[in-house]
């Protein structure tokens, strides 16, 4: 007989897999990292290591989009082709604490799957970080890893 | 008792003034103080609130709420810049007109929101600065919306009081609005039209417009305009059936609902409800003002000084609410307004017509001369900041006193003819 296993998080998380970046750092060297890692995700740090932030492609491209054509997907087709160079120009200096997402979804090590789950599938997002009691960024789970879970529990792996 | 009330409610007009708390929080906070400290009860609170202002207001707004989604307005929009056939002079008075005439129809703030996209759309396309434009919607928003009934809150609060009904409203603010708006477009041309000058290939970009992509949603569009139809039927045939203006708003809401057939919440979120208790507020705060005699001390006054002759009173009703609009919220200064002036009808027995217009012409004209005097003009002012394109204190001043002042020598000119002559 197996011993039932408690799928917990600190079970499946990977301590790689997340790109890191400083708070610091403005949507220019955010945009380079992007590129350079080939991923649309990264997670914000402060110096001591603490994850204050997630950074997507998305708040980056939210950023490119106007205030004025927020909303309008009508219009936008008649904005004047220049404005997106224009407006990469204008924001390419801009601080990333100033438009990432401040509201990070962080689970700890000792949280349960379907904690993680729950977080996953309510915000349509691709991976949690993990953190530890002091917000120290420990490593990452994604949802990859529910689904080797998921099939562990239906004895597919 | 006298006291408390005049002292709670110049706190909250400075309050509202300051901007350091939220105007609906202060005309809310204000009106529950009059009845916790016994000025009011909560039965005299309630009947002071005129539930017909409320019911249009909320009305409309879920109606423009639903049909703006349409893409309708925005339709029109695209359609007068291509109509100028990509020459900046020709689009630049058009979007003022078309601003004026939507103004006229959908309430001030709900105008510039509409426009304001295109107008950043259009000016980038022809490579210009977009602030004339801006500075051109604020002005023509204010104007345009002097000219009916539901064309700016306070000509609901006024018509709701002085039972003017939506035919003699436009009737006889719907000319000095025409008048008004082609002055200040010929202001605006000859202070532009230097800067308004964009190269072929820009005006070519304009050319390949198609409006019709601006339309969103044909469905809803065919919907939205009937019962915008139905409306301002029901608005114009008032004299027949007597059905009041909320009445007539709320049906067109309503029908607008079952025929869109959605769930209400994501429309019923779109009423300004802030507003909405704004208004509420300030009707008991100015209903405590009524009951301790304040109000009617004001009237006395103001009789006082114009030695009840009806043209002087007219005329210091007239400049005075301009001046009052041009540096507070025009809203709270009406809403106070409106029992004083009833009050001089009862002192004096004078003839009111008058006075009600010049209400109307100095509430809604007068917010035009200051960057924050009515909302449209902070709402405008705070996009174009966001967008690179800060419109100064002093920058806007110098243009819209002029206009603003030339506005009103006409509408003194008007009200004379028209009422006391």
């Amino acid at each position: 007989m197996k011993q039932k296993k408690q799928y917990l998080i600190k079970d499946y998380m990977s301590d790689h897999g997340g790109v890191i970046i400083q708070e610091s750092a403005d949507f220019h060297q955010a945009v380079n990292l992007m590129i350079k890692k080939k991923t649309n995700g990264l997670v914000v740090v402060d110096e001591k290591n603490k994850v204050t932030g997630i950074l997507s492609s998305w708040d980056l491209i939210r950023q490119v989009v106007p205030n004025y054509l927020e909303g309008e997907e009508n219009l936008s087709s008649f904005e004047d082709a220049d404005i997106f160079s224009q407006r990469i120009n204008e924001v390419k200096n801009l601080p990333i604490k100033k438009f990432m997402t401040k509201n990070v979804h962080a689970v700890h090590p000792e949280g349960t799957l379907m904690e993680a789950s729950t977080l996953l599938a309510k915000h349509g997002i691709r991976q949690l970080p993990v953190t530890d009691q002091n917000g120290t960024l420990v490593g990452y789970l994604n949802r990859t890893d529910i689904k080797r879970a998921i099939g562990d529990i239906l004895n597919l792996n | 008792m006298f006291l408390a009330v005049i002292i709670i409610f110049i706190f909250a007009y400075g309050l509202i003034i300051s901007e350091k708390i939220h105007r609906t929080v202060v005309a809310l906070t204000g009106a529950i103080l009059l009845i916790l400290i016994g000025v009011i009860t909560q039965e005299e609170a309630v009947a002071g609130v005129d539930f017909n202002t409320l019911g249009l207001l909320i009305g409309m707004m879920i109606i423009v709420g639903i049909a703006k989604n349409s893409g309708m307005f925005q339709y029109v929009a695209i359609w007068a810049s291509k109509m100028g056939r990509g020459k900046p002079i020709p689009i630049f008075l058009l979007l003022g007109l078309i601003t004026a005439v939507f103004s006229a129809f959908l309430d001030n703030v709900t105008t510039v929101l509409l426009m304001i996209p295109v107008v950043f759309v259009v000016a980038n396309n022809l490579k210009l600065n977009p602030k004339p434009f801006l500075i051109s919607a604020i002005l023509l928003s204010n104007v345009g919306g002097t000219a009916t009934l539901i064309g700016d809150p306070p000509n609901i609060l006024i018509g709701s009081a002085a039972k003017i009904n939506f035919n003699e409203f436009i009737v006889n603010m719907g000319p000095i609005s025409l008048i008004i708006t082609f002055l200040t477009l010929g202001l605006l041309y000859f202070w532009y039209r230097k800067k308004l000058v964009a190269t072929p290939a820009a005006q070519a970009k304009i050319m390949k417009f198609k409006p019709a992509e601006a339309i969103t949603d044909k469905k809803l569009l065919i919907k939205s305009l009937l019962v915008l139809g139905i409306v301002l039927f029901g608005f114009f045939t008032h004299s027949f059936t007597h059905f009041e203006a909320a009445t007539i708003a709320l049906t067109g809401a309503a029908l607008l609902l079952i025929l869109t057939m959605t769930d209400p919440e994501s429309h019923l979120k779109e009423v300004e409800w802030t507003t909405i208790f704004f208004f509420i507020g300030l009707f008991i705060l100015v209903t405590g003002l009524v009951k301790v005699g304040a109000i009617r001390i004001l009237a006395e006054q103001l009789l006082n000084l114009t030695g009840g002759n009806l043209t002087t009173t007219t005329m210091a009703i007239l400049w005075g609410s301009a001046f009052f609009s041009a540096v507070i919220d025009n809203i709270p200064f009406v809403t106070t307004m409106i029992p004083l002036i009833k009050d001089i009808g009862a002192i004096s027995g004078i003839n009111l017509t008058p006075l009600w217009w010049a209400l109307v012409i100095g509430a809604d004209i007068g917010g035009n001369a200051t960057i924050v005097g009515a909302s449209a003009n902070v709402v405008v002012s705070g996009i174009a900041k966001r967008e690179g394109h800060e419109i100064k204190f002093l920058e806007y001043l110098k243009i819209a006193v002029p206009i603003t002042f030339a506005g009103l020598i006409l509408a003194t000119g008007y009200i004379w003819f028209r009422y006391l002559a």
